[in-house]
């Protein structure tokens, strides 16, 4: 299980904050509350995995996905908060150069 | 999900049902049973009839029951009653014992006084009687005769004219009785229209007799007063043994209602030479008034339980046929629920296991094994898969991979990946560059999937291989006293959008062992993906002589747990040239 929370954008940057198991369960979930967060008055989304706790192979599919979607209106998706266990998966699986991970996280 | 697993193990599971072609047939003929009862007005009729037999039952059952414990309680209520008057009835014989004093106690004194007197004077007798004959008095007449050799004689007389005149034989006849009997005589006379009873004493060891009439009141009634110990009892008191109207002395009813009916009692009090008779009735009920209303209450109260006890039978009836009716729904739809899931987990499976190498091929000098493991839970498999292919002289290709999610678009998914990557392969594309290719091809935002690979060429001849990776754990490089991940930079997964991929190569020392699978291995979700890595070195390392068959075997068996939900699959070969 897993959880979302929308945060009000700032300066033109929405925020989605993650927590909890990130598998195949959830997939959908995430690209809904995500492409909700990427609406015409941000220029991005930051999306803070500080709560998560697992991601499996259709959770980093769903992050690459959103990030070609938001690219494709020129839009950015950042990391933040990334944990070590997922980051070190992002490095496993090829994925550290994807994302851009925010300053200072 | 329960049932709906069908094998967790390496090989094919033994297919259920008729062919693929049949399929049609096995879901069109499976359901013969009844998934759920159909609401038919036959069936609704027959159900409503069983709760009317229910409550139909329950009321004759309420009804007898209540019946009995009414008639019961009348019974009782009828026995108490009937003791209670037969008190009553022998206390007013006493007390009409005692009245009976009342006339005998002045004639015997009578008779004293006239022996007294002698036979002239009858002036004491008529004095002392004169207070007892009269209107409202005991007597309206009374005399005192001498008996003299069979011969009465009239000495004196008080009140009316007796209704047994003197002189008659009848009178003299009845006169001479007295001197039979110790106490007194007793009769029944008329005075024209009125009713008397006449009394005769004898005086024992003389001749003299008293004879007296006492008036019967013409209707013969004579109420009990209303606040006397007997206000609850009708009674009527007979002269003599019999108790039909001619014999009626008295009563508090209308003569032409008796004999006395109802709750009856009856005593016999002496009465001179005969006796009185007292019957009564009870006016009304004696005891206590909820002993008389019980048989009612309990008739009432019975009835009234006994409708509702029907009542609630009946509901209790509909209420568990319908519960049996949505149990047996519920269970035949999950039934049919399993059954389907069943059936397309079977079918999906068949598809992996069709699309997943039908025989390894033969490749010089390696020992190869491979395993492909479906998913312990749900109908979804993945979409992991392996591939060897011989592809000239002295050269062979490997891949294993990984399509993210489950399901009939990963296996998709993984077809087109694995045919793919073979083609560039067999056109003879090195690894890094057939993934270059592919990742042109594979577009998450249109497949929803991302696809993880393992890419390598090897020569069986040098022990030479060259590998890239898009995104997949390394394999592992067993040699003989090492074992160790193969260090290949990894790129992108298959779907993220073109790129480029580095490669690496070694040469394997001989009796080495690559071993290549999927992250199903190694995932644990409490755990980083170094923890799992290390566990499968470290298991492997224990295998490392064993044949390469038995080593993948053992870490499938000592790695994959019981409740695993992703499926695995593992390439692994020995490089063993010849000497």
């Amino acid at each position: 299980m897993a959880e979302f929370a929308a945060r009000p954008p700032q300066h033109g940057v929405g925020s989605l904050a993650v927590s909890g198991e990130v598998d195949i369960a959830v997939v959908e979930t995430l690209l809904a509350e995500a492409r909700a967060c990427l609406n015409a008055d941000v220029s991005g989304l930051v999306i803070d995995l500080g709560g998560v706790t697992f991601i499996d192979s259709s959770g980093l599919g769903a992050l690459v996905r959103l990030r070609n979607e938001a690219a494709q209106t020129e839009k950015n998706i950042a990391l933040a908060h990334v944990p070590p266990a997922v980051a070190r998966l992002f490095e496993v699986t090829g994925l550290t150069g994807i994302f851009p991970t925010r300053a200072g996280d | 999900m329960p049932g709906t697993q069908t094998s967790t193990g390496a090989t094919v599971p033994p297919m259920r049902g008729p062919a693929q072609g049949d399929t049609d047939a096995v879901l069109n003929n499976q359901p013969n049973q009844k998934y759920w009862s159909d609401s038919a007005t036959g069936d609704l009729e027959q159900r409503a009839g069983h709760s009317r037999r229910v409550a139909a039952l329950i009321c004759v059952i309420g009804v007898l029951l209540t019946a009995l414990s009414s008639w019961a309680a009348a019974r009782v209520d009828d026995k108490a009653e009937q003791r209670l008057l037969q008190v009553q009835t022998k206390q007013a014989a006493a007390v009409l014992s005692t009245a009976i004093l009342l006339i005998e106690g002045p004639l015997r004194t009578a008779l004293s006084v006239q022996r007294v007197a002698g036979l002239k004077d009858t002036t004491a007798f008529e004095r002392f009687m004169a207070a007892s004959v009269g209107p409202d008095k005991s007597f309206v007449s009374a005399s005192i005769w001498h008996r003299r050799e069979n011969h009465l004689t009239r000495l004196g007389s008080v009140g009316v004219a007796p209704a047994l005149a003197p002189g008659r034989p009848a009178t003299e006849a009845y006169l001479r009785r007295a001197f039979h009997t110790t106490t007194f005589t007793v009769r029944a006379v008329s005075a024209g229209a009125q009713r008397r009873i006449a009394y005769a004493m004898a005086a024992q060891g003389s001749d003299l007799v008293v004879y007296a009439e006492r008036a019967i009141p013409a209707d013969r009634r004579s109420p009990v007063a209303s606040d006397s110990a007997f206000a609850d009892l009708h009674y009527a008191i007979y002269l003599g043994p019999r108790t039909d109207n001619t014999s009626l002395s008295t009563t508090d009813m209308d003569p032409s209602t008796l004999p006395l009916t109802g709750t009856t009692a009856r005593a016999t009090v002496p009465f001179g030479d005969t006796v009185l008779t007292v019957a009564t009735s009870s006016g009304r009920h004696l005891g206590a008034s909820l002993s008389q209303r019980l048989a009612l209450m309990l008739l009432v109260g019975g009835i009234f339980l006994t409708l509702i006890a029907a009542r609630t039978g009946q509901q209790l009836v509909r209420r568990r046929q319908d519960a049996e009716r949505n149990a047996s729904t519920i269970t035949g739809l999950f039934e049919r629920v399993e059954i389907l899931y069943g059936q397309q987990r079977e079918l999906s499976v068949r598809l992996q296991r069709a699309l997943l190498p039908h025989a390894i091929p033969n490749i010089p000098h390696l020992e190869i094994a491979a395993e492909y493991m479906a998913g312990a839970q749900g109908v979804d498999i993945g979409g992991d898969w392996y591939s060897i292919i011989g592809l000239n002289d002295d050269h062979f290709a490997f891949v294993v991979g990984d399509v993210s999610g489950r399901g009939i678009d990963a296996v998709a998914v993984m077809a087109h990946a694995r045919f793919t990557l073979r083609a560039y392969l067999l056109q003879g594309d090195s690894p890094a560059v057939a993934l270059e290719k592919c990742s042109h091809q594979f577009d998450i935002s249109v497949d929803g999937h991302i696809t993880t690979t393992v890419v390598g060429v090897g020569n069986w001849r040098t022990g030479e291989i060259t590998i890239a990776n898009a995104g997949h754990p390394a394999p592992l490089l067993i040699a003989e006293d090492t074992t160790e991940f193969v260090e290949v930079t990894p790129g992108p997964p298959l779907g993220t959008g073109p790129t480029t991929y580095l490669s690496t190569t070694f040469t394997m020392s001989p009796g080495a062992t690559l071993f290549c699978f999927t992250d199903g291995l190694i995932e644990r979700r409490s755990e980083s993906i170094d923890v799992g890595m290390l566990r499968l070195a470290a298991t492997v390392q224990t295998s490392a002589e064993e044949p390469v068959d038995a080593l993948v075997s053992r870490a499938l068996a000592s790695l994959r747990s019981n409740d695993a939900a992703d499926d695995i699959a593992v390439l692994a070969f020995r490089w063993i040239p010849i000497r």
